[in-house]
């Protein structure tokens, strides 16, 4: 009961209503709807969570629907970052913001999900110069979060300039610039910022709620129907060590209109606020707000994340999954993360309490919670005390953004996303840490270019890391040849051979801020044991030059001193050979056995010891044997070289 | 927290132990003639080559076979072990090993391993020794490719000796065949007044 309870608890309404469908007319299509006090209408840029991906994919809505058992349906056409298809693209720089828009036949165009995955809006701003195309305003271009003005053909896995006439099924000018969202946006105005020093103001903080990317979002949710506004996004600054009042205004070209004044002064910690809002506002988002804009001040940082998470677990005893989301909902506000991210956090923890089984829902509490708890600890005392923080927080923003996302459990991309499995928990469960690590080490590079290289770098996962599996790439000794014409490869040496090629992968990230694709060449019987090799591939040719010779010229030293070496060098191809040495075959009997070994039995046997095979096959195995001390014994003798080289090194 | 990764890389090496590395195979082993060729040892679970981009053309092929369980992987390795066994050809013998972490291109990663990576200072006194540590690196691959070329030269030395010896064998298998095949045999054996072999 508790999950109906939660699903009441998350607003959900039809708008207008389109047609009916199916076989037995039992499915009700729709125009609109509102989801957690969000509008979407048809043809909506959202964002949508994956299991396992640390960003969100973003997609069009291109069908909504019901189903007769009450299961909400949204048909979603896809967009592409360009990191998903990254090896289809060549070496095109792409911005990071550009997308492609899914278009051709084939796996990838379009995906049938529950509309419950959906984790929010996102404006996606077609800049084509194609005359279909309503061109979008400057500000418009500010305010979008994504821009996109090719296609990436899924068929063809190719990226196309053009748009075509029709892209699954929808004809284009729905899936271009709508006319009336182009108007609300530019009308939009965000003004802040009014600087009052105060001297008595020592605490710093910032709360930053609502990042910029999120009005244009929400002004194209309210525009597209003008009777509901909800001033979700509400900027407050309080930037106590320099303002402590800040004034915010959101204003959307009248049509919905939204303003909440504050006054935050440390000395008093008098807090006001004040909200105008149309009819359907929700007032519930900005109370908390204000709340939480109330203990900011007061110098209590450390303490927020934990009152207010209590507070949520208690006034929600009942469902379980749901405490814990609103962990991270006050962790990333606290951190003064981004309004939008809050409403992705809970939704998709709510899409999950739906589609969750109940059991494993329990499971995943006892532990997350913990975990959470920690974390949220930590950042609070971040924020407490690094005034470091304001200076790196557009990064940060992000950072936590991938964090929050990770640490996020799955919504299940089938229609009926049953039941997790018990792995999936665990693997939740590990993700908090490693989004810790991962956001440390990525704050990293910057403070290491400036400082120049002396630090000792801790190889963590990379941050943008391409992870998508949307297409299957190319063979390797396909993309090795393919490197290796565009002088793309790069043969690393002197690696743990331990190492995995992801490690690899990141060790370059870490030491070049070059991404790459890299293989461990694996093991065989006479590999030697001291020096690990992997072929890497770069994006660029300069990439790998630049890579080869700082590596010539400077020394980078991995973990147990080892000094990672790189070269280019011809990789050999095995074409198919017919003939094997140490196989013989008499030539007269030549078509015999050919035949016989077609029939693998046949051929394949022990050697009885009264034949002339096996005696010729002891033969083998002595120079089997020999072989193998030869390489032990040259191994050994590198090892010893190498011991002695390593003992000139300075200790530790 | 960690033990969904520790389990996770315990089942991996669970899989290494039943999995044996083969070597000195035939480019023309396939997956299903390993399959065949192995199946009277047990069930085979995984067959997967190992690619070897570095090494010249002349080469064996190296796989990794997974077996339902680590005992059949053990059967396999002793009873190639005992006797030299054929697979598509011989009398080169396919080598069997007990399958190593390092083989496998989709091993996980090893649970709370940090590496660490930084750039040495030049003016620091460990430079020096770290640009020979790197050249003493490149050495050791020249040799390490050096002693690879001597492997295959030997081999194909042995192939050529085994082939030459194999014909002649042959040839007098031949003779003797031709002989009692043609009736010289029997003549000479009336001749010497020996009892005919036939008989």
């Amino acid at each position: 009961m508790v999950e109906e309870a939660e699903i009441e608890n998350l607003e959900f309404k039809w708008g207008k209503k389109r047609g009916i469908g199916g076989k037995k007319k039992d499915v009700q299509f729709y125009e609109s709807f509102t989801y957690d006090g969000v509008e979407y209408t048809l043809y909506d840029s959202v964002y949508l969570y994956k299991e396992e991906e640390s960003k969100p994919y973003i997609g069009k809505l291109i069908k909504i629907w019901e189903n007769a058992d009450k299961t909400k349906r949204v048909k979603v056409l896809w967009f592409f970052r360009p990191s998903e298809i990254s090896n289809f693209l060549g070496n095109d720089q792409t911005p990071e913001n550009e997308l492609f828009l899914a278009c051709g036949e084939g796996v990838g165009l379009t995906n049938v999900n529950p509309l419950e995955a959906i984790a929010g809006k996102c404006n996606v701003v077609c800049t084509s110069k194609d005359s279909r195309n309503p061109q979008p305003s400057d500000k418009e271009l500010q305010m979008s979060d994504f821009i996109f003005y090719r296609t990436f053909d899924v068929g063809l896995h190719k990226v196309l300039n053009k748009i075509d006439e029709k892209i699954a099924g929808i004809e284009v000018k729905f899936l271009l610039n709508k006319v009336d969202c182009q108007k609300s946006s530019g009308a939009l105005k965000v003004d802040s910022k009014k600087k009052n020093i105060d001297k008595n103001a020592t605490a710093s903080d910032e709360t930053l709620i609502s990042a910029q990317k999120n009005i244009p979002e929400n002004m194209t949710a309210k525009t597209s129907a003008k009777e509901r506004g909800k001033p979700s996004l509400v900027k407050q600054k309080s930037l106590l060590s320099e303002n402590p009042a800040s004034n915010v205004d959101v204003e959307s070209g009248g049509i919905a209109k939204t303003s909440v004044l504050e006054d935050v002064s440390t000395d008093s910690t008098t807090f006001r606020s004040k909200a105008k809002e149309n009819a359907h506002t929700k007032i519930s988002s900005v109370k908390q707000k204000s709340a939480l804009g109330e203990r900011v001040p007061s110098g209590e940082g450390a303490g927020i994340g934990e009152i207010v998470r209590s507070n949520r677990l208690e006034n929600l005893p009942g469902n379980k999954s749901s405490s814990s989301s609103k962990v991270e909902f006050e962790k990333s506000k606290a951190k003064g993360g981004k309004v939008l991210e809050l409403k992705e956090v809970v939704k998709s923890t709510k899409d999950r309490g739906e589609l969750d089984n109940r059991p494993c829902k329990r499971s995943r509490l006892d532990t997350s919670v913990e975990a959470y708890d920690d974390k949220i600890k930590n950042h609070m005392q971040n924020l407490g005390r690094d005034s470091v923080w304001n200076g790196a927080k557009p990064k940060l923003g992000i950072i936590d953004f991938e964090n929050i996302s990770k640490t996020k459990v799955a919504i299940p991309y089938g229609i009926d996303g049953g039941p997790f499995k018990k792995q999936k928990v665990d693997e939740k469960l590990i993700k908090p840490t490693n989004g810790k690590v991962e956001k440390t080490s990525s704050i990293q590079p910057s403070i290491f270019e400036k400082k120049t290289d002396k630090r000792v770098l801790e190889v963590a996962r990379r941050p943008n890391l391409d992870r998508s599996k949307w297409f299957k790439e190319l063979p390797w000794e396909e993309r090795i040849r393919v490197a290796h014409e565009q002088g793309t490869l790069v043969l690393l040496e002197n690696l743990d051979p331990s190492y995995t090629s992801t490690e690899v992968e990141d060790i370059v990230w870490h030491a070049f801020k070059e991404n790459c694709s890299a293989k461990m060449i694996q093991r065989i019987a006479f590999s030697s044991p001291h020096s690990g090799q992997a072929y890497v591939i770069f994006k660029t040719r300069e990439a790998a030059e630049k890579v080869v010779t700082k590596l010539d010229e400077g020394c980078l030293m991995l973990s147990n001193r080892r000094l990672l070496v790189g070269s280019v060098r011809t990789p050999r191809f095995t074409g198919k050979q017919s003939t094997f040495v140490g196989h013989l075959v008499i030539d007269k009997l030549k078509f015999q056995m050919q035949r016989e070994m077609r029939e693998a039995v046949s051929t394949s046997h022990c050697s009885q010891p009264n034949t002339l095979e096996y005696d010729m096959a002891i033969e083998w195995c002595m120079l089997q044997e020999k072989l193998d001390c030869a390489w032990k014994k040259l191994y050994e003798q590198q090892g010893q070289e190498l011991r002695k080289l390593k003992a000139k090194l300075k200790p530790k | 927290m960690e033990s969904s990764t520790e389990a996770e890389y315990a089942a991996f090496l669970e899989k290494v132990r039943r999995t044996v590395y083969l070597d000195n195979l035939s480019p023309q082993v396939t997956e299903s003639v390993l399959k065949t060729a192995l199946s009277q040892f047990g069930t085979v679970k995984n067959v997967q080559f190992i690619p070897s981009y570095t090494e010249s053309k002349n080469i064996q092929q190296f796989a990794l076979v997974e077996m339902d369980n680590s005992n059949q992987a053990k059967a396999i390795i002793s009873s190639m072990g005992e006797f030299p066994f054929m697979m598509s050809g011989m009398p080169r013998s396919v080598r069997a090993r007990a399958a190593e972490v390092e083989m496998f291109d989709d091993r996980p990663i090893k649970p709370g391993r940090k590496i660490q990576c930084r750039w040495l200072d030049p003016d620091d006194p460990d430079f020096e020794v770290a640009q020979k540590l790197k050249h003493v690196v490149r050495k050791h691959t020249a040799e390490a490719s050096f002693v690879l070329k001597q492997q295959l030269d030997q081999e194909e030395m042995l192939a050529k000796q085994q082939a030459d010896s194999l014909k002649q064998n042959y040839k007098k298998y031949e003779l003797l065949d031709s002989i009692m095949a043609d009736g010289t045999a029997n003549r000479l054996a009336r001749h010497y007044d020996i009892r005919n072999l036939d008989d």
